[in-house]
C-alpha cells in the first residue's frame, strides 16, 4: 500500500515545481527605478491561432494578467507583497474590419485604441512595456524579489470537466537596489 | 453426620425490567416530510435545469461558456462528489456490517446495487448517445455551405462599407487638397461656403466640415470653421465625433475615418483628411461624411451579426458542447443520486422493520420483555410488528405470573430450608442416633449421634445400608431395617445390644418406613437411643436397694450372734480343756466372721447411703499431690510419676470424695501390679470441651476386654478378697460430680483410667 502511494505522494510534492517549470510562457522583466517597480512582460508566441480566430469571430476577447510582487520565504509559502491585474481587451468589428482595443489596470481604463492591424492587436494584447505597477517604498534594499505573472484568456475555446485552473505563467527575479 | 440438603428450586428471579426505551429518532432519510422535501428539491432542480436548457439559445455564447458552464460544472462535480460519498459510505458500511455479520447487510447491498445498476446503465447510455448526438449536431452546424453563405454576406457588407469608406476618404482628401491655398487661420474665410456648396449639392457627400488647426484651441487642437450639410441628411449628426476625428488627423496621424450611428437610424461614415499649406504644414482638417441609410446599415449589421454569431459558435463549439454535455451529465447524476437514494430508502424501508424485529427478538430473548417495536407503517410489516408486540405483551404477562410463582416457590423453599436446618440442627445436637435410608437402600443421612453410637463415619453416606450393617456388631440393625423395609406397621422400640470396642452398648431402636403419597415405600428412618447408662443406673439402683436390704437384714442378727458366741466362750471358760479349746476355736471363728460380715455390711451401707458431694473450688494438682503423698515410702519397688498440667483451672469437687476416688484407683493398681512398676498420674485441660482430665495409668497386667465393662458394676471384682464395690463407688462419685470415668488399655501395657470433670 505504502509502496503504491509513494509515487503519487512524490508527484504531488513536485507538482508545483513541474507546473512552474512548464508554465514559463510569459516573459517578465522587472525594473526598480525612481521609486517604482516597472514591469515589462510579454506572452511568448503572441496571439495563438485560436485566439485570433476568437477575435475574428467578433467576441470581446481579453487577456488578463495577474501580476504579483513576491518575496521568497524559506521553508514556507512565498509572501505576496503587492498584486495587480492588467487586462487587455479587443473587439473586432467584422463590418468595418477594425479592432477596438483597450487596456485597464485593476479595472481602471488606462488606454484605448482603434486599429485595423492584426500585428498591432497582437502587440496590444500580449506585450506590455514598463508598466509602473508597484511602489518600492516597502521594499527592503538589497533583497531579492520576484514578479510572477499569470495570463488568462477569456473566453476560453476549450472545455474540460474541470474548468478551473489553467493559464500561462512567468516570473523574473530582481534585487532591489535603491 | 448429616449431609447437606440441596436447594429445592433453581429458579432465579428475573433481572429487573428495563425502563421502556424511547423510540429512536428516525434518520433523515426515513422522515417522510424531509423525503418529500428532497424529492421536491430534486424535481425543482430538474425543472430549473429544463428551463435553463430551453433558454440557452437566448444566452450569449460568452455567458453560456463563462457562467453557465462553470455553474453546471460546479453542480455536476458537487453531485458527483455527493454520489461518490454516498456510495463509498454505503460500501464501507456494507463491509463493516458484513464483518459484523449484521442481518440484511447483503440484501440491502444487493438491492441498492440492482437499483443503481438498473439506472446507471441506461443513464450512461443516454449520456453517451446524447453526447454523440450533440457532437454530431454541432458539427453539422458548421457545414461548408453555411460558412460560405455567411462569409460571403459579411464580405459583401464589409466591402460595401470599405468602398464607402474609401470614397469618403478620397473626397475628404480631394477637398482638403483644394483648400491648401486657403488661409484657414483667419477668422472669416470668404468664399469657403461657395467652394464647398457644390460638394453637397451634387449629393456626393452629405456633410462637409472644415476645422482649422490652432495652438490655442485646447486639447482638441482644432476649431470648427464651417460645415455644409446636404438637405437630405437627417438631423442628429454630432459635431463632437467629427471634431475628435479632426483632432486625431491634426496630430499628423494621416487619414482616418469613423462610423457614427445616427439617432434616427443609419450611420454616418466620416472620413478626415488634413489640409496642408504649400509648405506642408497642416493648417486644417476636412471631415467628409456620407450617410448610410438605416435600412442599409441595419441589413449590413444583421449580416455581420449573423456571420459573427456563426463564427462565435464555431469558436465556442467545444465549451458549448461542454454546456450541453454538462446538462446531460447533470440529469444523469440526478437520476443516479435519486436512484441511489431511492434504493437506500427502499432497502431501509424493507429491512428496517425486520431488523427492528430481529433486535427486539434478541432483547426479549435477553429477558427485556418490555421492549417493543415502534409501528412505522400500516402495511404488512406494520401488522407483523403489531403481532410481535402482542406476543411480547403475552410473554411479559406470562413472565410476571412465572415470577410470582417463583417468588412463592422461593418463599416455600426458604421455609422448607429453614425447617430442614432446624431439623438438621436438632439431629446434630440430640443424643439420639438417626439414620435415613432411601428407597434403593442406600444410607442418605447419618447424624453425629448415630455415627458415634454405631462407629460409622461420613463415608457410610451413599453406601448400601446392608453393606454398612453387615459388620458383625451391627448385624442387629440389619434385622431391624429389613423389618422396616417390608413397609409394615411401625414396630415397637427394640433393645439391641451391640459390642463396640469391647463394651456392651445397649440401644433402644425403632425403624420406621417412609411411605410416599401412594403408599410406596420411599425409604426408612432408623432411630436409636443409647440406653446403656440408663440400664447401668437401673442396675446400680437395684444393687443399692439390695445392699440397703442386705445391710438392714444382715446387720441386725450379727450383734446377737457375736454376743452369743462371746457368751458361749465365757460359759465354757471353766470347761475341760479339750471342750474349752473347741469352744474357743468355734466362738473365735464366729466372732471373726461376724466382724468380717460387719465390715461387709458397712461397705454395703456406705454404697447404699453415699452422701451428695459438697463441692468446693479445688486445685486438682495439689489435691492429687497430697493424696499421692500417702504412698510415699510404702512400696520400695513402686514409683509414682506426676504429670500435672500447668494451665489446669480450679475445679469444683468434693475433696474427700475425690481423694477416695484416687486412693481407690491407686490401691487397685498397686494390687494389680503386685507392688512393682510405675503408676502415672496426669492432669489435662480440654478448654474446647470445658473438661479437666485426670488419668491414672499403670504398667500392670491390664484388664481383659470382657472384664472391662463389668469393672464398674457392683460386686464385680477380680480380686480374691474384694467386695466389688470400690469401682462402683468411684463411678458413682464421678457421676455425682457430673463427670465420667472410662478405662482403656495403657500403652505399652497396663490399664489407663480417665476421669473427665467439668470445669
Amino acid at each position: 500500500m505504502i509502496r503504491r502511494a509513494l509515487p503519487l505522494l512524490a508527484l504531488i510534492a513536485v507538482a508545483p515545481l513541474l507546473l512552474g517549470a512548464a508554465g514559463d510562457a510569459v516573459r517578465v522583466t522587472p525594473l526598480a527605478r525612481d521609486g517604482q517597480v516597472y514591469v515589462s512582460f510579454s506572452l511568448d508566441g503572441g496571439l495563438t491561432p485560436d485566439m485570433r480566430e476568437t477575435i475574428r469571430s467578433g467576441l470581446q476577447t481579453s487577456y488578463g494578467y495577474d501580476i504579483e510582487l513576491r518575496r521568497g520565504v524559506t521553508i514556507w509559502f512565498d509572501r505576496t507583497l503587492a498584486a495587480t491585474t492588467v487586462t487587455a481587451t479587443v473587439q473586432f468589428d467584422n463590418l468595418t474590419r477594425r479592432h477596438q482595443l483597450s487596456r485597464s489596470i485593476d479595472g481602471r481604463v488606462d488606454a484605448a485604441e482603434v486599429t485595423e492591424s492584426d500585428e498591432e492587436v497582437g502587440r496590444w494584447m500580449t506585450s506590455f512595456e514598463r508598466l509602473p505597477l508597484f511602489s518600492t517604498a516597502d521594499l527592503e534594499p538589497n533583497a531579492e524579489y520576484y514578479v510572477r505573472v499569470r495570463a488568462r484568456t477569456r473566453p476560453r475555446s476549450t472545455w474540460s470537466l474541470w474548468p478551473w485552473g489553467g493559464g500561462q505563467w512567468g516570473h523574473a527575479t530582481f534585487t532591489f537596489i535603491p | 453426620m448429616a449431609t447437606p440438603l440441596r436447594a429445592a428450586s433453581s429458579i432465579r428471579p428475573a433481572p429487573p425490567a428495563p425502563q421502556p426505551a424511547r423510540p429512536p429518532r428516525r434518520p433523515i432519510r426515513d422522515n417522510p416530510r424531509l423525503l418529500l422535501a428532497g424529492i421536491v428539491v430534486l424535481v425543482a432542480a430538474f425543472v430549473g435545469l429544463l428551463a435553463l436548457a430551453s433558454r440557452t439559445t437566448s444566452f450569449s455564447p460568452d455567458f453560456l461558456t463563462e457562467v453557465v458552464l462553470y455553474a453546471l460544472s460546479v453542480a455536476d462535480l458537487t453531485m458527483l462528489v455527493g454520489l461518490v460519498f454516498v456510495l463509498a459510505r454505503n460500501i464501507i458500511k456494507l463491509l463493516v456490517e458484513r464483518r459484523r455479520a449484521l442481518p440484511f447487510a447483503r440484501f440491502r447491498a444487493k438491492l441498492v446495487a440492482v437499483l443503481l445498476g438498473l439506472t446507471l446503465i441506461p443513464s450512461i447510455l443516454v449520456l453517451l448517445v446524447g453526447s454523440e448526438l450533440i457532437r454530431n449536431s454541432t458539427d453539422r452546424w458548421f457545414n461548408a455551405p453555411m460558412d460560405e453563405v455567411l462569409s460571403s454576406a459579411n464580405r459583401i457588407a464589409a466591402d460595401y462599407y470599405a468602398e464607402r469608406q474609401r470614397f469618403v476618404l478620397a473626397q475628404a482628401a480631394r477637398i482638403a487638397k483644394t483648400l491648401g491655398d486657403v488661409d484657414l487661420q483667419s477668422a472669416n474665410v470668404p468664399g469657403l461656403q461657395d467652394r464647398l456648396g457644390p460638394e453637397v449639392a451634387e449629393d456626393r457627400l452629405k456633410l462637409v466640415e472644415v476645422f482649422r488647426v490652432t495652438a490655442d484651441a485646447g486639447p482638441s487642437r482644432v476649431a470648427p470653421i464651417l460645415d455644409v450639410a446636404s438637405p437630405s441628411l437627417p438631423p442628429g449628426a454630432l459635431r463632437a465625433s467629427a471634431e475628435r476625428l479632426a483632432s486625431h488627423v491634426a496630430t499628423g496621424a494621416g487619414e482616418t475615418w469613423a462610423l457614427e450611428p445616427m439617432a434616427i437610424g443609419g450611420e454616418l461614415l466620416r472620413g478626415a483628411a488634413a489640409v496642408r499649406a504649400p509648405d506642408g504644414r497642416i493648417t486644417g482638417v476636412v471631415v467628409a461624411s456620407d450617410y448610410l441609410t438605416g435600412e442599409l446599415a441595419a441589413r449590413s449589421r444583421r449580416m455581420t451579426a449573423a456571420y459573427e454569431d456563426y463564427r462565435q459558435l464555431r469558436v465556442l463549439k467545444a465549451p458549448l458542447f461542454g454546456v450541453y454535455v454538462s446538462f446531460f451529465l447533470m440529469v444523469t447524476l440526478m437520476i443516479l443520486v435519486g436512484a441511489t437514494w431511492m434504493g437506500l430508502y427502499l432497502a431501509k424501508r424493507i429491512t428496517r422493520p425486520v431488523q427492528l424485529l430481529a433486535v427486539a427478538a434478541r432483547e426479549i430473548g435477553a429477558g427485556h420483555l418490555d421492549h417493543r417495536v415502534e409501528r412505522e407503517t400500516a402495511d404488512e410489516f406494520g401488522a407483523l410488528v403489531e403481532a410481535f408486540n402482542s406476543m411480547a405483551e403475552e410473554l411479559a404477562t406470562s413472565r410476571q405470573d412465572l415470577e410470582r410463582s417463583a417468588i412463592d416457590l422461593e418463599r416455600k423453599h426458604l421455609e422448607g430450608e429453614g425447617r430442614r436446618r432446624y431439623i438438621e440442627t436438632i439431629l446434630e445436637r440430640i443424643a439420639t442416633g438417626v439414620i435415613s435410608i432411601d428407597e434403593r437402600g442406600a444410607i442418605s443421612t447419618v447424624n453425629d449421634a448415630a455415627g458415634r453410637l454405631l462407629g460409622v463415619g461420613a463415608e457410610a453416606v451413599g453406601r448400601q445400608a446392608t453393606e454398612v450393617f453387615a459388620r458383625e456388631d451391627l448385624s442387629p440393625m440389619s434385622t431391624l431395617l429389613r423389618s422396616a423395609a417390608t413397609g409394615g406397621e411401625e414396630s415397637p422400640p427394640q433393645e439391641i445390644a451391640l459390642t463396640r470396642d469391647g463394651r456392651d452398648v445397649h440401644l433402644a431402636a425403632v425403624a420406621t418406613a417412609l411411605t410416599g403419597d401412594g403408599g410406596h415405600v420411599e425409604g426408612a428412618v432408623l432411630v436409636f437411643d443409647d440406653v446403656t447408662p440408663l440400664i447401668r443406673s437401673q442396675k446400680v439402683a437395684a444393687w443399692r436397694e439390695v445392699a440397703r436390704r442386705l445391710a438392714h437384714e444382715i446387720k441386725n442378727p450379727l450383734t446377737p450372734i457375736q454376743l452369743s458366741a462371746e457368751r458361749l466362750q465365757r460359759h465354757f471358760g471353766t470347761a475341760p480343756p479339750p471342750t474349752r479349746a473347741l469352744v474357743d476355736e468355734c466362738t473365735t471363728t464366729i466372732v471373726n466372721e461376724v466382724e468380717s460380715l460387719k465390715g461387709l455390711v458397712d461397705e454395703f451401707s456406705q454404697f447404699a447411703r453415699m452422701p451428695s458431694p459438697k463441692t468446693v473450688p479445688t486445685v486438682l494438682g495439689a489435691l492429687l499431690d497430697d493424696t499421692l503423698a500417702l504412698y510415699d515410702g510404702l512400696f520400695a519397688e513402686l514409683r509414682f510419676e506426676r504429670r500435672f498440667a500447668a494451665d489446669l483451672p480450679i475445679v469444683r469437687v468434693d475433696p474427700e470424695q475425690m481423694r477416695r476416688v484416687v486412693i481407690n484407683l491407686v490401691d487397685n493398681a498397686v494390687e494389680a501390679m503386685e507392688r512393682r512398676g510405675v503408676i502415672t498420674v496426669e492432669t489435662h485441660h480440654d478448654p474446647a470441651n470445658h473438661l479437666a482430665r485426670i488419668i491414672v495409668a499403670d504398667d500392670g497386667p491390664g484388664i481383659t476386654t470382657a472384664d472391662r465393662e463389668k469393672l464398674f458394676m457392683p460386686y464385680f471384682s477380680t480380686k480374691r478378697r474384694g467386695s466389688g464395690l470400690g469401682l462402683a463407688i468411684v463411678r458413682r462419685i464421678i457421676a455425682e460430680h457430673g463427670g465420667s470415668i472410662d478405662v482403656t488399655d495403657n500403652a505399652p501395657r497396663g490399664t489407663r483410667f480417665t476421669i473427665e470433670l467439668p470445669c
